[in-house]
């Protein structure tokens, strides 16, 4: 033993602490599980940013000659191998037998590559984008002039323009009679190539003469777009009118019309004289006519533009075929308006600054834009206002209400069982899903609240039951004014368990008392509901920005309650003892120490609140969502703000876009950039509110203003 | 059998009683018979030494037979002692003892927790503090309160000034204005502040944020001051400055201060009541409980033999 001694002393001396104990690998394992979740944060901004962005970069056109001769124009979009079987696979290996082989026309084992390209010219070809085998195609260029039209309808065209047209109709010469077919005119100055035929019309044929502005691709491009800038005046010009104007004519005679039928129904039930509803109609009448007649002034002056619109023309030609843009697809042999052309890109001939240009001009059309071909192309405009329109209206929905009940929780109910309850229950609400939330808003505030503002109660009750309530109703209030006054607590003395029981039995009838309210207001006789004349199709009684944002709501009240209550129980004791010291009522200590004191605490619910409601797709989809809305819900017109309209959102925007498009190869670039567009919104809207709540919480909780 | 003395309960919040140190085991060394503390310890009546110069004084607050009960456990056990008017009364005792309850009896701050149960009456200026007509708020307002921790609000200096003026719906800025100054020169603070009114009461250091906190108290001209232990959270000097600062005061308030600090005691205060385990037990003038006390209690207590 006591030789030992010694050598276990050695022995401690040098042992060291394991590896475990000094929770070495520990620090690896949480610093690896970080940096994975950081990895996943970043390869999923990196994927969104860098589809989202390139969407809208004009690559080069393409002119490609395949082997059995047929030459066709495209923008490549992208590459990949494939497995050539059958007598594909016998063609690749005589080329590659006889050295014909491409350079890249085979993948590193040998497969064939293909391309895909964005070939347009949907009127011609049917579909606008085609596999390319790349050892099929014998040449390949990138000609000058080669231009991409985006246009209003029926999606690109590629092709040469070859001309713009003066195009107009003149009265057909009588039959035998001799007309000029070809000759000059001086159009601005300089003499212009004219034709002349005959064309059968609907109304008989014309003389149809073309005048030829400009011939040939570089001339073309040189003045296109200052003819543009005045074709897309026009269209501006005759949207404004078919659009907003014609819509606000139809909309006041729609108005005049329920106008009426609301006095009919007011007749019906013998509230109004027969000759009040005279009166109505004659008043009607008359201001449906001086508004028909404005209706027919506008499609006059709008009939106007549209045949001065309908001369210019635009001849661009695609190479496979040889066949031009045509007017429309039922009129292959007309060439197509100026004014069907959104933007002209000669994508060959631009520069690096050209290029640029396009893309930030795209870029523009998108955020500030309206959308075109089912969503497929144009802006979101409509979309982003009305996401962060909705995200707006449910903080001013979700704040106060969350707060004031988490107040209420936290300050003046009595720590018990039952403020336990409420409390689990509030926070298991944020875990529910959110398509019951959807549900929910479908079904009350939809079909039961907006039913009930469209139209009135369903069944009311008559006359004599309604009156009883309504005394029940009173005579409630009063006993349970009177209990609560009664049963006030007196300081220092608990209360007995008398006044326990008066206090109970007065908020039991509080409660049947709010019910007694609610049954009186949705079995009231006396309320007919403030849309009912233009029943049976709903207002209010349907999806809508108000009910949406109302569900979002109640969807992200759980969060805010939660915050609100943390924040309001961080606030120190001694500032609420020092404010009742100061002779401060509770009301008082709450709104001047304890609401500025919690207000950082509060913003960061409403953040949760505002991420959480503003990427929510689920229930928009049931209350409110709708893939087309272009009108945003505000007008000139009273109310100015439409709640009840229907409405797009981003979320839903990127589903639409991404997975019910028709066309879902052109519209796939969008549903990136779309969810670029969603998550650069949701960090702005994040980010403000940050900001505000660090400008809070300098104020009220460090102290440095 | 023994009969079974019920420990002192430790609310789980607020200022109850807390759990007494016992530092009497040490005292059975000295030999000397500690007959009321003996007493107290076995729950039997005694008869607090109260100094008969006190009774003559003009009283301004009155504790008449006065306990206090959170729940079931008894803080406070019939205390009876006049406050003289336009003096610095002081409340010494072990940790424990009921002083910060007992101050805050008197303006009724204990009313925040549940569960208290109060017996016996206070008169502050003749009229029950403890009736059930009486308007809470408007007591409060007749009494300022200085807190152990300076609790400065989130706002501005002025703004802290003059909170409780506004709570009381004041809004003419001249008489803010003028309670402000008036206030903060009372408290001593007036010259460091003066230039930053409108900053935040937060950014002043500890002794200035405790005299910003007497500004406070003293700017609606209360009838009684309370202070719990204004000074436990400063440093010596910050705690000098409150001293004298409560010196100026006690010439135009009555001062009732709880302190754990004896020297303190008899530095700032006129009147001193020892208080043990929620009882009083010696009430004089402080240079008597100092110097020359009736019970060897006091005395054991005040050289600082025991708590």
């Amino acid at each position: 033993m006591t030789t030992s001694t010694p050598q276990s002393e050695h022995q401690r001396r040098v042992r060291r602490t394991p590896l475990a104990a000094r929770g070495e690998p520990m620090v690896w394992l949480t610093g690896a599980c970080l940096c994975v979740c950081l990895l996943m944060i970043a390869g999923l901004l990196t994927a969104v940013v860098v589809q989202g962005a390139a969407t809208f970069w004009q690559p080069r056109i393409h002119r490609f000659t395949l082997a059995d001769g047929a030459t066709t124009m495209g923008v490549p979009v992208r590459e990949e191998p494939y497995t050539a079987i059958g007598q594909e696979l016998a063609d690749i290996e005589q080329m590659i037998a006889r050295d014909t082989m491409p350079q890249g026309a085979l993948d590193d084992e040998g497969r064939p590559m293909r391309r895909l390209y964005r070939v347009g010219n949907r009127e011609a070809y049917g579909d606008p984008f085609r596999w390319v085998s790349l050892y099929n195609i014998q040449r390949l260029e990138k000609p000058a002039h080669a231009t991409l039209l985006e246009r209003r309808e029926w999606g690109v065209w590629i092709g040469m323009p070859e001309a713009i047209v003066l195009q107009d109709a003149l009265p057909a010469p009588a039959e035998g009679e001799a007309f000029e077919e070809a000759g000059t005119a001086t159009v601005n100055g300089a003499p212009v190539r004219v034709t002349r035929e005959i064309a059968p019309t609907d109304d008989g044929p014309v003389l149809r003469e073309r005048k030829y502005i400009a011939e040939g691709p570089e001339a073309v491009l040189a003045v296109l777009d200052e003819y543009l800038d005045a074709a897309d005046e026009r269209w501006s010009r005759l949207y404004h009118l078919n659009e907003v104007v014609i819509g606000d004519i139809n909309h006041d005679i729609e108005k005049e019309r329920l106008r009426h039928r609301e006095m009919e129904l007011r007749h019906a039930e013998g509230r109004a004289t027969d000759e009040a509803l005279a009166r109505s109609l004659e008043r009607r009448d008359e201001r449906v006519a001086e508004l028909n007649r404005e209706y027919a002034k506008v499609r006059a002056e709008a009939a106007e533009i549209d045949a001065e619109d309908a001369r210019w023309r635009l001849v661009i030609t695609e190479p496979e075929q040889g066949r031009f843009a045509p007017i429309r697809q039922t009129e292959p042999d007309e060439f197509m308006r100026l004014s069907q052309v959104v933007r002209a890109v000669p994508a060959n001939d631009l520069d690096f600054a050209g290029r640029l240009g396009v893309y930030f001009s795209r870029w523009g059309e998108f955020v500030g834009g309206q959308p075109r071909e089912a969503n497929a192309a144009g802006g979101v405009f409509p979309v982003i206002f009305c996401t962060v329109l909705l995200t707006v209206l449910l903080s001013i929905f979700v704040v106060p209400l969350g707060v004031i009940a988490a107040l209420y929780l936290r300050e003046y109910a009595k720590q018990g069982v039952v403020v336990s309850a409420v409390r689990i229950a509030v926070n298991n609400l944020a875990g529910v899903p959110s398509i019951v939330y959807g549900v929910f808003g479908l079904g009350f505030f939809c079909y039961t609240l907006g039913r009930y503002i469209d139209g009135g109660p369903s069944v009311a009750w008559s006359n004599g039951v309604w009156f009883m309530g309504m005394f029940g109703l009173l005579g409630l209030t009063v006993l349970a004014v009177i209990a609560g006054y009664v049963a006030r607590p007196v300081p220092g003395q608990p209360p007995s368990r008398r006044m326990k029981a008066i206090a109970w039995a007065g908020g039991l009838m509080w409660i049947g008392a709010a019910g007694l309210l609610i049954a009186l207001l949705a079995r009231s006789p006396f309320f007919h509901g403030f849309n009912r004349a233009s029943l049976p199709s709903p207002t209010f009684g349907t999806k809508g920005l108000l009910w949406a944002s109302l569900t979002l709501a109640l969807l992200t009240l759980p969060v805010v309650i939660v915050a609100t209550e943390e924040a309001i129980s961080a606030v120190p004791r001694s500032l609420r003892e020092g404010s009742y010291g100061c002779g401060a009522s509770k009301w008082q200590t709450i709104q001047r120490i304890v609401l500025p004191r919690a207000a950082p605490g509060i913003m960061t619910g409403m953040i949760l609140a505002m991420a959480r409601g503003a990427g929510e797709v689920a229930p928009l989809m049931l209350v409110g969502a709708v893939k087309l809305a272009p009108d945003l819900p505000f007008s000139g017109r009273f109310p100015f703000i439409h709640l009840e309209k229907s409405f797009m959102h981003l979320g839903f925007h990127i589903y639409d876009v991404g997975f019910q498009s028709p066309d879902s190869e052109a519209s796939r670039p969008l549903a990136w950039t779309t969810t670029l567009l969603l998550i650069v919104i949701i960090a702005v809207l994040n980010l403000t509110a940050i900001s505000l709540r660090a400008r809070l919480r300098r104020r009220f909780v460090t102290g440095a203003f | 059998m023994k009969p079974m003395t019920t420990p002192p309960a430790t609310p789980t919040h607020g200022p109850g009683p807390r759990p007494a140190e016992t530092g009497l085991e040490s005292l059975a060394a000295t030999g000397v018979q500690f007959t009321v503390i003996d007493a107290i310890r076995n729950n039997q009546p005694f008869t607090p030494a109260v100094h008969e110069t006190i009774l003559e004084q003009d009283p301004i607050v009155e504790v008449k037979d006065f306990s206090l009960y959170y729940g079931p456990s008894k803080a406070l056990h019939n205390i009876s002692m006049p406050i003289p008017r336009g003096k610095v009364t002081s409340l010494i005792g072990p940790s424990g003892c009921g002083k910060s309850t007992l101050l805050r009896s008197v303006n009724r701050l204990n009313d925040l927790i549940d569960n208290v149960r109060v017996t016996g009456e206070i008169l502050l200026e003749k009229s029950p503090v403890y009736a059930p007509n009486v308007d809470v708020i408007e007591l409060r307002k007749h009494t300022g309160m200085v807190f152990q921790k300076s609790n400065p609000f989130p706002m501005s200096i002025f703004e802290n000034v003059v909170y409780p003026l506004r709570i009381d719906g004041e809004k003419r800025k001249s008489v803010l204005k003028d309670a402000c100054e008036r206030a903060l020169r009372g408290a001593a603070i007036w010259d460091e502040v003066k230039d930053r009114l409108h900053q935040s009461g937060l950014s002043l250091s500890g002794g200035q944020q405790q005299r910003l906190c007497i500004a406070r108290a003293i700017a609606a001209e209360p009838e009684v001051l309370l202070m719990d232990e204004p000074c436990s959270a400063l440093d010596p000097i910050a705690t000098l400055r409150i001293e004298e600062l409560i010196n100026e005061i006690s010439q135009r308030f009555t001062v009732l201060i709880v302190t754990h600090n004896m020297q303190q005691a008899a530095r700032v205060s006129d009147y001193t009541a020892f208080m043990y385990l929620g009882r009083l037990v010696e009430y004089g003038p402080t240079a008597d409980i100092f110097q020359n006390p009736r019970l060897p209690e006091t005395e054991q207590y005040v050289t600082g033999r025991f708590g």
